[in-house]
């Protein structure tokens, strides 16, 4: 029998006392989604999603064990603390992982809308199809999606302990992805996208957003390389955000202290320029990763990681906060029930400066105009910082855009690009959907290495 | 898991409002991780995923739902709320559900569950040690431990029903290097579709070794050159060129929507006449294999390209359906939250004649690229990246020195083309290949291959 989500704490705790589990939490989750996938003017694709799970983790004889389970009955309860009780034995860390009782108090996060929630189907459907009929739209060139998708989703989160920790929150999300094929003389060019609103569709703007990713598309048409040389770079809005998430780790505590990032040791020290201030915002309105609260239960807020180019802290859970002797930030962060708990921020960005992204164009020489970067993960290092990551853009000369470019590689390494940022745009963008989003205005850098031909 | 008599009405349920095809997947699968830091286990974690997804189908229009409630009066509620998005026309329907029972074709020995989490452990101090010790220069490690045991059942409306048993078994070495400010990161993560007998029977110390040489190795090593240059590949995780290049654009995924740079062109000359490339799922026990595929359908060796001429590509029933082709036996999905589509299994260019050292010995110039790293491709377009984890510079016939943060980047389709020689050294290697169906195991694998040119990304001159 599946055991109702109210009697789940009791249930657990009383079970896990059996087991001789000192101090006890439960971190439970459910979600409902529905998404709609549109292909040539029909729908493609239509999936219904309900799940949840519950993950528990305790402390046995001075050591925390942990164990996840989606089966919620009364058998599989008993499999889940025997697991726990078993990993708790066999985990060896110095430091102690203790519970966590509560924060004094917890800000509301606007994240939550019942008028999302009761968007009926047929509204998802008509505007997904509005959504690929602007991206057509946008250019004569474009032939198809790859992908038109629209996922609406709500989502409930519960942790509670026998330390006195009860955390609950509801949230909603809807999210729009596209990606875009523009076909001219057989050559052939994408653009993908997505968007993140936690009201409601209209905020999506799907039209806006749908040309925009047709435009990006076939401007990128006739492509071709550049000669291997350095060249003066912008990191377009969305290009920036996403090499900004794929360093994220680096802002670690718990990897600066394992040697897992380039920053180890480096706190107070001046690790990007002047002109760079990054913070991680819990709170911010409309950004993809607000939440009252981190994975173990702590308040979250608003941290400065990088103040004028100085690192001014380190994104923390319970134990590496520990471990450094300094409080918490509100970073702890598990995807979902099945994850490990690791660090992650909330919505970490770049604070914007005032020039438009024309500006930035027109105060460029001989330069390269990054809007897409490929092969993330494999190509960037974490514990040197250095990357070389295949890159899509349009090459700039005396202040124009003059041709776009592919099959390059832009080289670098994450800390020189934020000492040398030349002009920051004034245009800040998130990237993603939920915790760990990352947000940059597009930014211009002296000079990196390209190879091309 | 569920009974017959259960998913039968569930199936009904979902063919309610006249879709043309309707199939169910339980899942109830249990995993465990173990990692190691430093030679002290640091985290060890214990789950289980248990669900179903049931699928509709009516033309080429395909509605997915799933849940991990798995009382009767839900799951009857999902399949009918599937339906809804069904517009058709009700047809008086019997569902004749046949139990197949499985000839399993890769055997376990040593069931993962049945071995103490010590036992797990003590292999895996077993690569820190190995790790730690191959040079002074290696200043930390980090192993994980991964098995699973997946139960599946799958049964559809055309009368199938049957059940498999996936175990899989992994370790991963990752050492990192220091020298002054400069780390670098060197990995080795050896797994198979096989019980704990995998790793007992492994050369665990070999593995960390290759991990850490790659580390101290490449932290000495001055940045590679940038330009279109010829390469050469080693074998095994060599394979992810193939892999990422080719091996996605064959997947009907994009393949039947006209997508792919490859549709259309069976029987055309897609390859250099050297290159004959297989997608094989039935390698007894290896990485990427199962007995049958994520619908139920029997795994097979499918040949994608034969002497540079395009065979075939890789099948599920919906990309069939769209295709007018039948199921190659590709469709997989990480777990019941994924709707199944057309992915590779193990996928590997097929051994040529020439020696390595022949290939070394006959190149003027080249980067040869030792062990490659993960990457990615866009199979509209066929661009495809990849890293460079531990590689050199051919000069004159010989190896000359180190380099390191090399990318390579091109356009599958043209690589193909470009392969100038093939060696004799077939060898695999193991890795997690995301989709849209999700990260599912997947081996690649090739012997040593020369490319006449790719762009490399490097940074020398920065």
């Amino acid at each position: 029998m599946t055991i109702e989500r109210n009697r789940l704490k009791e249930i657990v705790f009383a079970k896990g006392a059996e087991y001789g589990f000192g101090d006890m939490e439960i971190y439970y989750q459910a979600d409902r989604a529905t998404s709609v996938r549109i292909f040539k003017g029909d729908i493609d694709a239509f999936n219904i999603v309900e799940r949840a799970g519950l993950s528990f983790r305790g402390e046995y004889k001075g050591t925390m064990g942990t164990a996840f389970t989606e089966k919620l009955d009364e058998e599989s309860i008993d499999q889940l603390l025997q697991a726990a009780r078993e990993n708790a034995e066999v985990t060896q860390s110095e430091e102690k992982t203790e519970l966590f009782a509560g924060s004094e108090s917890y800000q509301k996060v606007s994240n939550f809308s019942q008028q999302l929630i009761d968007t009926d189907s047929q509204a998802i459907i008509s505007t997904a199809l509005a959504m690929e009929k602007a991206a057509l739209d946008a250019d004569p060139r474009i032939e198809m999606l790859n992908s038109c998708a629209l996922v609406w989703s709500n989502s409930e989160l519960l942790i509670v302990n026998t330390k006195g920790l009860d955390c609950h929150t509801a949230s909603t999300m809807a999210v729009s992805q596209l990606s875009a094929m523009a076909k001219e003389h057989g050559a052939v060019a994408t653009a993908y996208d997505s968007g993140f609103t936690s009201r409601s569709l209209d905020d999506l703007n799907v039209s806006d957003f749908a040309d925009r990713v047709g435009r990006d598309a076939a401007a990128k048409l006739g492509a071709q390389t550049v000669e291997s040389d350095n060249y003066e770079i912008i990191f377009r809005n969305n290009a920036m955000s996403t090499l900004l998430q794929t360093y994220s780790p680096i802002f670690s505590g718990a990897n600066a202290e394992k040697g897992l990032s380039v920053l180890q040791g480096r706190l107070g020290e001046q690790v990007a320029g002047q002109n760079i201030t990054m913070i991680d915002d819990a709170h911010l309105p409309g950004a993809p990763g607000s939440v009252p609260f981190d994975s173990e239960g702590v308040a979250t807020g608003r941290n400065e990681v990088i103040k004028d180019g100085q690192l001014v802290t380190f994104l923390h859970h319970l134990k590496s906060a520990k471990k450094a002797g300094v409080e918490p930030t509100g970073n702890g962060f598990k995807a979902g029930y099945r994850g490990d708990l690791t660090i992650s921020p909330n919505n970490l960005y770049i604070e914007p400066g005032d020039r438009s992204l024309d500006e930035l164009i027109a105060g460029t020489k001989r330069g390269i105009l990054i809007i897409e970067l490929q092969g993330m993960h494999a190509g960037s290092d974490m514990v040197s910082g250095n990357f070389s990551l295949s890159a899509l853009g349009h090459l700039i000369e005396d202040g124009k855009v003059v041709r776009p470019v592919d099959q390059i590689t832009v080289s670098g390494n994450i800390l020189s690009v934020l000492q040398n940022v030349e002009a920051i745009g004034n245009d800040l963008r998130f990237q993603g959907s939920g915790r760990g989003a990352c947000g940059s205005p597009s930014l211009k850098i002296n000079s990196l290495s390209i190879s091309g031909k | 898991m569920l009974s017959q008599a259960m998913i039968e009405d569930v199936l009904a349920a979902a063919l309610e409002t006249g879709g043309d095809f309707a199939d169910v997947f339980v899942e109830d699968k249990t995993s465990t991780s173990i990692s190691m830091i430093g030679g002290g286990v640091d985290a060890a974690l214990t789950g289980r995923d248990y669900g179903i997804g049931i699928r509709v189908i009516s033309g080429l229009f395909a509605v997915y739902a799933y849940s991990n409630d798995l009382r009767r009066e839900n799951l009857i509620k999902i399949a009918r709320s599937a339906a809804q998005a069904i517009r058709g026309t009700q047809r008086d329907l019997t569902l004749d559900l046949r139990t197949v029972s499985l000839n399993h074709a890769h055997p376990i020995q040593i069931v993962p569950a049945s071995v103490t989490k010590a036992k797990k452990i003590e292999l895996m101090r077993r690569a820190h040690l190995a790790a730690k010790s191959y040079d002074p220069l290696i200043s930390q490690t980090s192993i994980s431990y991964k098995d699973e045991d997946q139960k599946v059942l799958i049964a559809n409306s055309d009368g199938l029903f049957i059940e498999d048993r996936r175990i899989r078994t992994r370790l991963y070495v990752e050492a990192v290097a220091t020298l002054g400010r400069e780390k670098q990161v060197g990995t080795s993560s050896p797994g198979a579709h096989q019980g704990f007998e995998f790793l007992e029977n492994l050369d665990i110390e070999k593995h960390a070794r290759i991990a850490a040489h790659t580390a101290k190795t490449m932290v000495g090593a001055e940045f590679a050159p940038s330009g279109k240059i010829p390469v050469i590949i080693d074998n095994e995780f060599g394979g992810v060129i193939f892999h990422e290049a080719c091996g996605h654009g064959l997947e009907a995924t994009s393949v039947a929507k006209k997508v792919s740079v490859f549709s259309d062109k069976v029987g055309e000359l897609v390859a250099s006449p050297l290159v004959t490339a297989i997608d094989d799922g039935t390698i007894q026990n290896a990485w990427g294999s199962s007995t049958i595929d994520d619908e139920g359908t029997p795994t097979q060796r499918n040949v994608l390209i034969e002497n540079g001429v395009l065979k075939g590509y890789l099948i599920d029933k919906l990309g069939g359906k769209r295709m007018g082709m039948e199921s190659t036996g590709s469709a997989r999905r990480e777990s019941y939250k994924f709707a199944p589509t057309s992915r590779m299994n193990n996928t590997y260019i097929a051994a040529g004649t020439s020696t390595p050292e022949e290939i070394i010995a006959n190149t003027e110039y080249a980067l040869y690229a030792k062990y490659l790293g993960g990457g990615s491709v866009n199979t509209a377009t066929g661009d495809f990246n990849f890293v460079v984890r531990e590689g050199y510079i051919v000069k004159n016939g010989k190896i000359e020195k180190p380099v390191r943060g090399a990318t390579l980047i091109g356009k599958g389709i043209d690589v193909l083309q470009k392969i100038d020689m093939v060696g004799n050294n077939l060898g695999f290697g193991q890795g997690m290949c995301g989709s849209i169906s999700g990260s599912i195991p997947a081996d690649v694998g090739q012997p040593m291959i020369r490319v006449s040119e790719i762009t490399v990304g490097g940074r020398k001159g920065d």
